[in-house]
């Protein structure tokens, strides 16, 4: 809200520079958002007069003009196409200086000596009138200082009214809270009004309940013109367009003590009745902002006898507006409950001034006052004579007195302020204050509709006395440790084990579009929706972190990565019999080469999809049996985004026979609809609340033998489709105790070897911890093993 | 036993072996494969050297007193040179070693692949964090939540004007609606079985939804960390006093700070917790609005309406609750001017959070 510091002046004497009205304004909780300087911002610019005008002997667009500044003749080129002799301007001398710091000095244009500039309103820093130069019409004297015309320098203040203090949107209610801060009088305000017009408007109220107070009076007799130049100023400083005296006195007062009021054209007026009553449904208003608003049924309308001719509170219509053949007006006062005018705001999306107030909640009693200080102001400025308001009902009830006591607004507080301290804040706001700092009641004013509780007067208390008062107070001490959420350590822990293994991690929105969630094949079918999109790319809540990533991955190719590597955790979503699902994942996509290889990258693997299942058995890893198993090999349980990989290069993670995890290559389709089917894309998603629900892994140490071991090495040659599992279930399946450990070496195809057949190279490690073996049981064991092997997987030892 | 060797016959062995070591000449073999050989000659079980020290044994007693020590200086004298020799062999081997080892030092690092946590996590673990040590139990609630926790129990009825601060997602025929802050969890941990009557204290990270079109400042998805202390005669100056040590702990002792009044329906008396711009020396400049300050978080010692509706007696708990912008912090500590940047994951963002990991 715009507040001008002069208009402030009206209602309290502040004393205060825009700074420290600024700093005040904060420690009393409102918020400055910017200070607009009104005033002049040249110097130097004086009026002066057009004597005459000719052609520029050089330039056709120019003109040399002489120029009389009440002392000395000037001559001036200009350029502007509205110049004229006779006309009255805005003269700046050489030696003015312009917004911009811009210096005039006196300089040859186009050979002809130039002594000044007759300047625009724009290059004056000024509001724009017309193209070229500003015309200021006759009166003021030659050589008048032109700053000095435009009338008191001003400050105007962009302040934030949070929503609980509607009492403050307008000067009178902020001027009224820097009195009780600085401990000044409010000046009073002076209105005298004759109610010498013996006519009234026919009112009824339908719902009192929505409508506690309407008053209306009728203004005859008057004459619609420009206001006078004291109130459009008032209004302009605020950023307000003048309009009309009738309609310029009730923003006027609006703003002055934020009071809406409502002028309507009582010729306009069918029956000249006012009924305030609900709409019906598919009732036309045409608003005065020339749109046609359909009802829905239930809203608080003003109505004459036949249409709506305002939507209470929120705006007026257009048909009975006032305009210049308007002699004849209804002035509206009332108080409309705040939920009824939010509501009929929100169904139309209607916003005004007047309805910002009223659903925040205007003053019950200021209605009658501030229409009668309309009334008097109207008469004023555009004749006429008023009549009695014809009024409905009586003002809302009384605020409920609060009872409390200086100790208990220290308690709220944590505070020491001194009794008398909190009395003498409270007594300043309070309608009326009876008893002392040891038991207390107080009644807040009718405009203070946000006290009811102890804590609200400890805030009031707090504001006017400082929280910079306030101690630093470090208790209670904590209760016991903190804890946190098996799903929070679950998230830390896969960050961690993920970002070491070169992945670094995506943020996604929850919501994408049905689109995307097709691109990678997942179904929106059983996904919660959002009801008021901000546009079809945000409709659907994401059932899967992996179209995200898929995204990310085709954004990073696209801006030059040759490797992506990225995780997300995050959460998913599920829709079922009517209950929204929510379950945390964690998911990561791999292509290109291995990171950070640098000038090994060319000799860097490719990632693949053992990569892939490194990760998952990172996440996994000391949790529980893990096994794999292909999607739909019987397992158990739902697949776990399935259609997304490819149908035979993917695995599900299982542990302890529980699905939990699905790592492997992208489907192709998928993959396409991404533009990464060059890539080489592996993904995995895992169920982060099934990790969760496992205890976290503590590692118990176990004894390995000081005894050397012994390490043997084959060189398997099998067919080329045989799975390494194959090797390493025959091999476990001799049952050899003294088997430490089995690993791959190397997995080869090519040269040297039979058509159809691959060699797997394994290490077989054994060992006890009571003695060292004997070459020959080492000999028998790889004796056993190679048997089975034969026979099993059909493997011939190489070389 | 009778000496078997006359001292004329040893001299004369003791002259053959002082000039065939001198005919080795020790001090120029050229390496050290030439030196062993040279040693084993004089200096092995069966060398003359060796024999010679041997055969003293059998010289009468008066020859040996002299000719003992003599022989003894002859080999040590030999050792000596053999030493020497070594040494310098060595020394020049080495040389010419080091000369040949000589690798590309200028040549970029290799290190394994490293992967970096998003800013946002660091930011918003960073301060769960320190409210964690501070006591604070880490809680979380649904995104997906329903009207009266998300507004109504933190008092904001169906008409409340501060609803339209907070523009809100509704989902299609479930009556939940996209939390549009985390002070969900508020109620969540108030209304929790067996939470009742007991001190309590959370920080409740999470994310957030608005209505909001995005662009450098607004985002539909955000985070925020809430937290929440319920106990017995909490006031604002215990506010006061956890969040500035939260602050000092997130920015540096130095911190300053300034706590004004401000309003939210679930706190009262409420406040906005600004710091003093860390970008200027409180001169004002773009990122703190040329004001000195820059607003941080909002807090609130707890609306006695919000514990009763909670089931929570009010005449004898009190409490405070804090709301912290998570991308806003971690604009502010990183310098990103656009809240986009957080969620279009470009690798080039994210390599440069290269801090440790939380």
């Amino acid at each position: 809200m715009k507040i001008s510091s002069n208009w402030l002046k009206e209602h309290l004497d502040h004393g205060l520079s825009v700074e420290e009205l600024s700093v005040q304004m904060l420690r009393l909780g409102f918020e400055i958002a910017g200070v607009e300087h009104h005033g002049p911002t040249f110097s130097g610019v004086v009026v002066g007069k057009v004597l005459q005008k000719d052609k520029h002997p050089n330039a056709d667009k120019l003109a040399v003009c002489t120029v009389d500044d009440g002392s000395q003749k000037w001559n001036v080129v200009c350029g502007a196409p509205n110049v004229a002799a006779g006309q009255t301007i805005a003269f700046a001398r050489i030696g003015a200086v312009l917004p911009g710091n811009f210096k005039i000095e006196g300089r040859k244009l186009r050979g002809v000596e130039s002594q000044g500039m007759i300047c625009s309103r724009a290059e004056l820093g000024l509001p724009k009138d017309v193209d070229g130069i500003w015309v200021m019409g006759e009166g003021p004297a030659l050589g008048t200082d032109v700053g000095s015309l435009l009338g008191p320098a001003d400050d105007v203040l962009e302040v934030e009214i949070t929503s609980n203090r509607p009492d403050c949107l307008s000067h009178r209610g902020l001027a009224r809270e820097l009195a009780a801060a600085l401990n000044k009088p409010l000046k009073p305000i002076s209105s005298s009004l004759a109610e010498t017009l013996s006519k009234t408007v026919s009112v009824s109220v339908e719902d009192a309940a929505a409508c506690p107070f309407y008053g209306a009076r009728l203004i005859e007799g008057i004459k619609v013109t420009d206001s006078p130049a004291w109130l459009k100023a008032r209004l302009e400083s605020i950023g307000l367009r003048p309009v009309n005296n009738v309609v310029d006195v009730t923003n006027f007062v609006l703003h002055d003590v934020g009071q809406p009021l409502h002028a309507f054209d009582a010729d306009k007026l069918n029956s000249g009745k006012i009924i305030v009553r609900r709409s019906k449904s598919g009732e036309k208003f045409l608003a005065l902002d020339h749109k046609e608003y359909v009802l829905p049924e239930n809203l608080l309308v003003i109505a004459d006898a036949e249409r709506p001719v305002a939507l209470a509170g929120v705006m007026g219509g257009e048909l009975s507006s006032v305009d210049a053949a308007t002699s004849r007006v209804v002035l509206e006062g009332a108080y409309f409950a705040p939920a009824e005018v939010r509501r009929s705001s929100q169904k139309t999306r209607l916003r005004s001034d007047s309805s910002y107030r009223f659903e925040r909640g205007a003053d019950p009693e200021a209605a009658r006052t501030a229409a009668a200080r309309a009334t008097a102001l109207i008469v004023q400025l555009a004749g006429g004579s008023a009549a009695k308001p014809a009024e409905t009902a009586a003002p809302a009830a009384k605020a409920a007195p609060i009872k409390s006591s200086a100790a208990r607004i220290n308690a709220i507080l944590g505070a020491e302020f001194g009794a008398d301290e909190i009395v003498g804040a409270l007594k300043r706001i309070a309608a009326e204050f009876t008893g002392d700092g040891a038991s207390f009641v107080f009644t807040p004013p009718s405009w203070r509709r946000d006290l009811a509780t102890a804590n609200d007067l400890a805030e009031e208390a707090g504001r006017f006395l400082g929280y910079d008062r306030v101690p630093y107070r470090l208790s209670p001490l904590s209760p016991k440790a903190a804890t946190t959420t098996p799903a929070a350590s679950a998230a830390r822990r896969a960050r961690l084990h993920l970002a070491s293994l070169g992945f670094s991690e995506s943020y996604n929105y929850d919501l994408l579009s049905e689109k995307a969630q097709a691109a990678a094949r997942l179904s929106s079918d059983n996904q919660p929706r959002v009801d008021n999109p901000l546009s079809e790319d945000w409709a659907v809540l994401r059932s899967s972190l992996l179209p995200g990533l898929l995204k990310n991955a085709q954004h990073n190719l696209s801006r030059g990565a040759d490797a992506v590597r990225l995780f997300e955790v995050g959460k998913v979503y599920a829709q079922k019999d009517g209950a929204v699902t929510e379950q945390w994942r964690v998911s990561g996509i791999l292509l290109g080469p291995v990171l950070d290889a640098r000038w090994q990258a060319a000799r860097a693997p490719r990632a693949g999809f053992p990569d892939a299942k490194a990760a998952v058995e990172a996440l996994l890893s000391g949790l529980g049996a893990l096994s794999w198993a292909k999607p739909g090999e019987g397992a158990a349980g739902k697949r776990v985004c399935d259609p997304l990989f490819h149908p035979s290069n993917s695995l599900r993670a299982l542990l302890d026979g529980t699905p939990v995890a699905t790592v492997g290559w992208l489907h192709p389709r998928a993959a396409r609809a991404f533009d990464l089917d060059r890539e080489g894309a592996v993904l995995f998603e895992a169920n982060l609340e099934t990790i969760a629900s496992k205890p976290a892994p503590r590692v118990k140490f176990r004894e390995f033998s000081p005894l050397p071991v012994s390490r043997r090495d084959l060189a398997l040659v099998v067919d080329k489709t045989l799975a390494y599992g194959r090797v390493e279930e025959t091999v476990r399946s001799c049952r050899i105790d003294e088997l430490q450990e089995l690993t791959l070496f190397d997995v080869y195809e090519g040269k040297n070897l039979p058509e159809g057949k691959k060699s797997l190279a394994i290490r077989l490690t054994f060992g006890r911890s009571d003695r060292t073996l004997l070459d020959s049981e080492v000999a028998a064991f790889v004796a056993k093993i190679v048997a089975a092997l034969t026979e099993k997987a059909g493997a011939v030892l190489r070389g | 036993m009778e000496p078997t060797t006359n001292r004329a016959a040893w001299d004369q062995a003791y002259a053959r072996v002082e000039s065939a070591l001198k005919a080795a000449d020790v001090a120029q073999c050229a390496d050290l494969l030439k030196l062993e050989e040279v040693r084993v000659r004089f200096l092995g079980r069966k060398s003359e050297l060796t024999e010679l020290l041997k055969s003293l044994k059998d010289l009468p007693i008066e020859d040996k007193k002299e000719a003992g020590p003599k022989a003894q200086a002859l080999k040590s004298a030999f050792e000596a040179q053999l030493e020497a020799r070594k040494a310098a062999l060595e020394e020049a081997g080495d040389a010419a070693a080091l000369a040949q080892d000589a690798i590309d030092l200028t040549l970029p690092s290799i290190r394994p692949a490293r992967g970096r946590l998003h800013p946002l996590t660091t930011t918003l673990e960073g301060i769960a964090d320190i409210f964690q040590r501070m006591g604070y139990s880490w809680a979380e609630g649904p995104h997906a939540e329903d009207d009266y926790h998300n507004f109504t129990a933190l008092n904001m009825p169906e008409d409340h004007p501060a609803r339209d601060s907070q523009d809100t997602f509704y989902l299609s025929g479930v009556k939940r609606l996209l939390r549009t802050h985390t002070s969900n969890v508020q109620i969540r941990e108030l209304e929790k079985p067996g939470a009742k009557d007991k001190p309590l204290r959370v920080v409740c990270p999470g994310r957030v939804f608005r209505h909001e079109q995005i662009d450098a400042t607004h985002s539909a998805v955000f985070h925020q960390v809430e937290g929440l202390v319920v106990d017995r005669n909490v006031g604002l100056a215990d506010l006061k006093g956890h969040l500035q040590a939260f602050l000092e702990e997130l920015l540096g002792s130095e911190t300053k700070t300034r706590f004004r009044p401000s309003y939210f329906p679930f706190t009262e008396p409420s406040t906005e917790v600004d710091v003093k711009c860390f970008f200027c020396p409180g001169t004002g400049c773009p990122s703190c609005k040329h004001t000195g300050w820059i607003e941080i978080l909002g807090a609130g010692v707890v609306n006695p309406k919000v514990l009763s509706m909670s089931g929570w007696d009010p005449e004898k708990w009190s409490g405070f609750a804090f709301g912290i912008g998570v991308e806003r912090v971690a604009m502010l500590l990183h310098g990103v001017r656009d809240l986009r940047d957080f969620y279009i994951n470009d690798l080039r963002f994210l390599k440069q959070f290269d801090e440790d990991l939380v």
